[in-house]
């Protein structure tokens, strides 16, 4: 029986909604307990599942030196949660096991690809295609039988796993590469109030800290900067890098094969501010049917449809008719390179000009020239119309880097717009990272990171939980010579919106333009990280605006949120009952948005660039740094400190996931040199040796 | 050497491309080629060493010999991952042959059950690097000048349970090159179109920069004078690990055995000492290395080691 089932044999009223919650979480566990899941084995079930473990042989803890023997003790009983099964947590399952570990949990919604081989190192070529989870869960065991490792394979934001769920675990253990999952299980352990060890890599930067409620920040304490979106403007009609005409291209496959979406037009943009013509002439535009006839009044989609995806058509149109077009919005063209036009039947007539010789490269990385990419578009569109009709009726396509005919698709559609806007173009290879949101990733860094991870979670089982630290791992070491640098970890933010014991945030808004599903999915979804909100109005009558669950208030997705009375001022109580989790948003009517901007988080920081400024670091370390024993050169400190990434690495799914909403953001953080020989240091600066080896050498005893 | 791509190794496959995407992406085809191109020797398949031959494996060298001349017990087993659980009494590197290979069949794994202090000097030059972990100070610093004079690269490292350490030798002329964001130079061409109009570079565009760095050797790196200024001065910001090679490497303790104590007292110097601790008490610590401790420190130490344990004074003193 599912869990859907069991949520909507509890309607009641909405006054009971208390009551409600408690009975979905016994129940949602009962529940779980009768799916078809390996069950949750009790401690004293170890003995019976591990015969070889009866004759006393010594433990795996006792073998390693230095761990105390109740602390031995204690990771052969404790229950911790590993989330995620990729590079992270393959090291961090062999790490945890080999130091004693015994009882663990593991669950990735992901299989194996590939690439993955080259640093998930218990997946080896026979098992693409198969479950992250449980084939790291079969390859831990033969080096170690007597783990007890229950492996899921699904996704951590499921209602399933819920905070009963997360209170059986001592210990939970990020190995994660998406923001939105992060967020979740930062929310899930802050509920059930379980130390949660956070973890990233990226390249050879990483990072781990840790989070445990009312002592320190959560992950969600300090806004993150949001993925770097481009105007609609910048997409549709100047372009002036790479990455606008991949973006472009992106939206491109999406109006042609797979779900249109309002926010990916591709066609020119008549409504640019900078094009700024006079009010008539505007208007004129707007009715006026040119040269491209009626295409403004249909869908991408549906023309593509009436030519029969015909990619002779679909190149004239996109690269050469769209590009006259915009040559006639001549402001725009004022003070940039106008773009120049591509025919068809002209290139194919043209000389085949030489192209670089493949030499020393991968095939991928070649650059083409226009021929080429002109042929590989025409190839793609083929093959995708094919894969289209095998579909069927209605059929969408879903765009995947690791699909080659996606991937060539988006390759040359990007470069023909780079080639028409005097760009250089881009080898497929390097296509493929900005499309594909691709983090460079090896072995190594997540070895480390993995290690790190472990040895936080012994402080946490230990008690020792004063010891605990961010540590970053830098690319060069800092002019200490440390490549890991710890830092104090911070108190909780007292107006975090997540941890605050009352959260409230302000959002503006305009109430007659944003639809009720607009708040549900980009703000509470996408932006607050909620997993499934319920929200009412406070109003005096709690009504009802968005519930959870599914289809009770579909009605409701497409009104503006002033049809229910929502104005300047008002307030919205959002729920997610899953996370535990209630969130205030006050809402301020605003009229004045920038445009393509739908709504803003008052006292959010503006969008900071990804790139690190030299002066900006100079700044921070210059400030950071109290010790007048510290070497001469502050400069030359912050040109040798990198800024160091806390990465959600999200690549764009492939098709065998099941997870299709993730998103790739990167973090600055800056990091704090730890080391000072100044008794009055800053609270974040940390000695270089243990705080133990002060003591005298009652270590001994 | 690895300076030189051989021909045939110019081309990597589909194969290896689609498995090292990623790490291509990050230290590029280049350095790829190289990786592909060597051959590396592995000295020690304890913990460090499985960790490093999974590294190396992933990584995608040309080949890798795992050498171990002792034999898997119940402990060394439960130290690593390679070892299957019903091999004890095998040797060691044997035992992790056949799941170092499965990380990876495209790198050639070998298994030579050897001791290293037994291998002349000709069995070095045949690879590229040469990674030493659980061997001795002598034997890590003849290697080290052997290796020297035909430039390749050495590493050692130990671990001893929270503690470890790693050293390197590049060599006295080691090239890298080093990867810089592209300084776009103003344009010579003569030409009246305003800046904004020139065909962009893009500015994620990086150029690498060729780079020369001298490395010590080992035998240097442990020789230190710490009765000079310079070298006091320094004390502060030494690893108290760098001591641990000192102290003891020489006597390659196990985990079990070593108890590092450490009580920085700044500049007033101090005395490194090892004790031999035997008997009852404390049976898991056999030698307590000191690093830096005041004289109080170390009667009380002398105290609770009086009964019948062996006390004996090491090398590595300074004023």
């Amino acid at each position: 029986m599912s869990l859907g089932f069991i949520q909507s044999r509890l309607q009641l009223s909405r006054s009971s909604r208390g009551r409600q919650l408690n009975q979905l979480r016994v129940l949602s566990q009962r529940a779980r307990s009768l799916r078809m899941r390996e069950p949750l084995p009790s401690p004293q079930d170890q003995t019976a599942a591990c015969p070889r473990r009866r004759n006393a042989e010594p433990t795996m803890a006792q073998l390693v030196g230095p761990l105390r023997k109740e602390l031995a003790d204690s990771l052969s009983s404790c229950r911790v949660l590993v989330v995620g099964a990729g590079g992270i947590g393959c090291e961090l399952l062999k790490n945890l096991v080999l130091t004693g570990f015994k009882n663990i949990e593991v669950i990735d919604l992901d299989t194996i690809d590939v690439s993955n081989l080259n640093r998930q190192f218990l997946f080896q070529k026979k098992h693409v295609g198969k479950s992250k989870a449980q084939v790291a869960k079969e390859s831990v065991l033969r080096f170690c039988p007597s783990a007890n490792i229950t492996a899921y394979h699904d996704s951590i934001m499921n209602p399933d796993y819920n905070v009963e769920f997360f209170r059986n675990f001592q210990l939970v253990m990020n190995a994660l590469d998406n923001r939105a999952a992060r967020n979740h299980v930062n929310r899930m352990c802050l509920a059930a109030d379980i130390p949660l060890i956070e973890s990233g890599t990226a390249g050879y930067l990483g990072q781990v800290t840790v989070i445990k409620k009312g002592q320190t920040e959560c992950y969600e304490c300090q806004p993150k900067p949001t993925q770097k979106t481009f105007p609609g403007c910048t997409i549709r009609n100047t372009p002036s890098e790479p990455i606008h005409c991949i973006v472009w291209a992106k939206y491109l496959f999406n109006q042609l094969f797979g779900e249109e979406d309002a926010d990916q037009e591709v066609s020119p943009d008549t409504a640019d501010p900078e094009a700024a013509w006079n009010p008539a002439d505007a208007a004129a535009r707007a009715t006026a049917s040119d040269q491209d006839g009626d295409i403004k009044r249909v869908s991408t989609k549906e023309w593509a449809r009436s030519t029969g995806y015909d990619p002779v058509k679909l190149f004239n149109k996109l690269f050469k008719d769209d590009i006259m077009y915009l040559l006639t919005m001549d402001k725009l063209w004022k003070k940039r390179k106008a773009p120049l036009p591509l025919d068809w039947t002209e290139i194919q007539q043209t000389e085949c000009s030489q192209e670089e010789a493949c030499g020393t490269g991968l095939k991928d990385q070649q650059v083409l020239g226009v021929q080429g990419y002109a042929q590989l578009f025409h190839r793609s569109v083929e093959t995708l119309r094919s894969q289209l009709t095998e579909k069927g009726d209605g059929a969408e396509l879903v765009w995947d880097k690791d699909d080659p005919p996606a991937m060539d698709f988006v390759t040359a559609a990007s470069n023909l717009r780079m080639n028409v806007f005097s760009m250089n173009m881009k080898s497929r290879f390097d296509v493929k990272s900005m499309a594909g949101n691709i983090i460079p990733a090896i072995a190594t860094t997540n070895a480390v990171i993995a290690g790190l991870i472990v040895m936080e979670a012994l402080k946490i089982l230990n008690s020792d939980f004063e010891q605990c630290r961010t540590i970053f791992l830098n690319k060069q070491p800092n002019p200490r010579k440390k490549l890991l640098v710890p830092c104090a970890l911070d108190p909780p933010n007292a107006s975090c919106y997540v941890c605050a014991s009352k959260p409230e945030v302000t959002v503006k808004l305009n109430v007659h333009k944003t639809i009720v599903q607009a708040l549900q999915d980009k703000i509470l979804k996408e932006k607050f990280g909620m997993v499934a909100p319920d929200v009412q109005i406070e109003d005096g009558k709690g009504t009802i605006l968005i519930s959870s669950e599914e289809g009770e208030t579909e009605a409701n997705n497409n009104k503006f949120l002033s049809d229910f009375g929502i104005r300047n001022g008002s307030r919205l109580q959002a729920d997610d009952f899953l996370q535990d989790y209630t969130l205030i948003v006050n809402v301020i009517h605003s009229e004045e948005l920038e445009k393509d901007v739908e709504f803003e988080v008052v006292g959010d920081a503006p969008d900071k660039a990804p790139a690190p400024s030299a002066p900006e670091e100079g700044k921070n370390i210059a400030n950071g740094n109290k010790d007048s024993a510290q070497p001469s050169t502050s400069s030359k400190a912050a040109a040798e400190d990198d800024d160091v990434l806390i990465v959600d690495s999200d690549e764009e799914p492939s098709s065998s996931t099941m997870d299709a909403s993730q998103e790739s953001s990167n973090r600055k953080r800056k990091h704090h040199d730890a080391d000072t020989d100044d008794a009055a240091s800053k609270r974040k600066r940390l000695d270089q040796q243990p705080a133990d080896d002060d003591e005298d050498i009652i270590a001994l005893d | 050497m690895i300076d030189t791509i051989e021909k045939e190794d110019n081309i990597i496959s589909e194969e290896e491309a689609a498995q090292y995407d990623r790490q291509i992406r990050l230290w590029g085809l280049d350095a790829q080629k190289r990786l592909r191109g060597s051959r590396v020797l592995l000295v020690g398949l304890r913990g460090l060493g499985a960790e490093v031959a999974k590294n190396l494996i992933l990584a995608g060298v040309k080949g890798l010999t795992l050498l171990d001349h002792e034999q898997v017990t119940e402990e060394s087993r439960r130290a690593q991952f390679l070892i299957p659980v019903d091999a004890d009494g095998q040797n060691q590197a044997q035992a992790s042959l056949e799941r170092a290979q499965l990380l990876n069949p495209m790198v050639e794994v070998k298994a030579d059950t050897d001791e290293v202090e037994s291998k002349p000097d000709d069995f070095f030059f045949q690879f590229d690097a040469v990674c030493l972990t659980r061997c001795s100070k002598d034997l890590m610093v003849r290697v080290d000048q052997l290796c020297a004079s035909r430039n390749i690269k050495v590493f050692c490292g130990d671990v001893y349970g929270y503690h470890g350490y790693m050293f390197s030798d590049l060599g006295q002329e080691h090239h890298y090159v080093e990867e810089k964001p592209k300084v776009v130079k103003a344009s010579n061409e003569a030409n009246d179109a305003p800046e904004a109009k020139k065909p962009k570079i893009d500015p994620n565009e990086t150029t690498m920069v060729k780079k020369t760095v001298s490395f010590c050797s080992l035998k240097e790196a442990l020789e230190v004078d710490w009765t000079n200024e310079k070298a006091k001065s320094n004390l502060k910001r030494t690893p108290a690990d760098y001591f641990l090679l000192q102290g003891a490497v020489s006597e390659r303790c196990s985990a079990q055995e070593l108890f590092l104590l450490r009580r920085p007292e700044g500049q007033r110097g101090g005395r490194l000492l090892r004790i031999q601790i035997s008997g009852p008490w404390r049976t898991r610590e056999r030698c307590v290395a000191m690093h830096v401790c005041s004289r109080n420190t170390m009667e009380f130490i002398f105290c609770q080691c009086a009964t019948g344990i062996k006390i004996c004074l090491l090398d590595g003193t300074f004023a």
